[in-house]
């Protein structure tokens, strides 16, 4: 080897990929109970959709689902632009776009969330 | 010193012809349907956020999702989303060291597309 390169810290990116699996944990369990939720539901209609969000514990269940999703595809898109985005420069502004992406999505649904009169 | 040695060496990267094994083909499912569901967010979060403003927002949404072409793009999301979810399942189940013997796994990639294409006929049936 010509040139020594630092291969990092051993434990970098443990916390990635631990926030990726319990960011899909929750989401997967929320996803299956808003299903069985809306299944079991007599009537799924514009009262029974509303009144739903009307429970504060359902939109602080809500709001970690997207808060889950929010950091789940920021993990995933970094690793596919890790894979595949080569020049730096490259890299660092679609990064740097998709992260304003994801933070202007997540402001947008906690104005959502915030706006529901309990 | 060895690399240098082997810089001209072939490369044989045509797509097209590179056939991969069903877990390969598994894999690069799960980038593109988690890239695709990341550019369908600000639809989804569009939707929700109309859907709770009145009833008649919401009636309306109902009825697009209705049209052929509404259920069609809504089986479509389904099923991009039901292959993430199980190829996802597939690599929890992996990380606790369940399915990763060579048969295994690639009887768990087929399971994948059978329960995302089983997944997609109930909603079908059902919405």
């Amino acid at each position: 080897m010509r040139r020594i390169r630092s291969t990092g810290s051993a434990h970098a990116g443990l916390m990635e990929w631990l926030l990726q699996r319990t960011s899909s944990l929750y989401m997967g369990g929320f996803v299956i109970f808003t299903v069985f939720h809306f299944l079991v539901s007599p009537k799924p209609d514009y009262a029974a959709w509303s009144g739903w969000f009307t429970d504060g514990v359902v939109r602080l269940a809500w709001a970690l689902f997207i808060l889950s999703v929010l950091v789940h595809a920021w993990i995933g898109l970094r690793s596919i632009y890790m894979d595949y985005l080569h020049p730096l420069w490259l890299r660092f502004s679609v990064s740097l776009l998709t992260a304003f992406g994801l933070l202007a999505l997540g402001l947008w649904s906690a104005e959502i969330l915030l706006m529901i009169k309990p | 010193m060895e690399m240098d040695k082997n810089k001209n060496r072939p490369v044989y990267l045509n797509l097209f012809q590179i056939r991969l094994p069903v877990g390969g083909v598994m894999s690069i499912l799960h980038r593109i349907t988690g890239a695709v569901l990341v550019l369908l967010l600000p639809f989804a979060i569009y939707m929700l956020q109309r859907s709770l403003q009145d009833p008649e927002r919401f009636a309306d949404i109902v009825v697009q999702l209705g049209t052929p072409i509404g259920r069609s793009i809504l089986l479509a999301v389904v099923w991009v989303f039901a292959q993430h979810f199980f190829s996802g399942v597939r690599h929890l189940l992996q990380d606790v060291g369940i399915g990763l013997e060579i048969t295994a796994a690639r009887r768990g990639a087929w399971l994948t597309f059978i329960g995302s294409g089983l997944v997609v006929v109930v909603a079908g049936a059902c919405l």
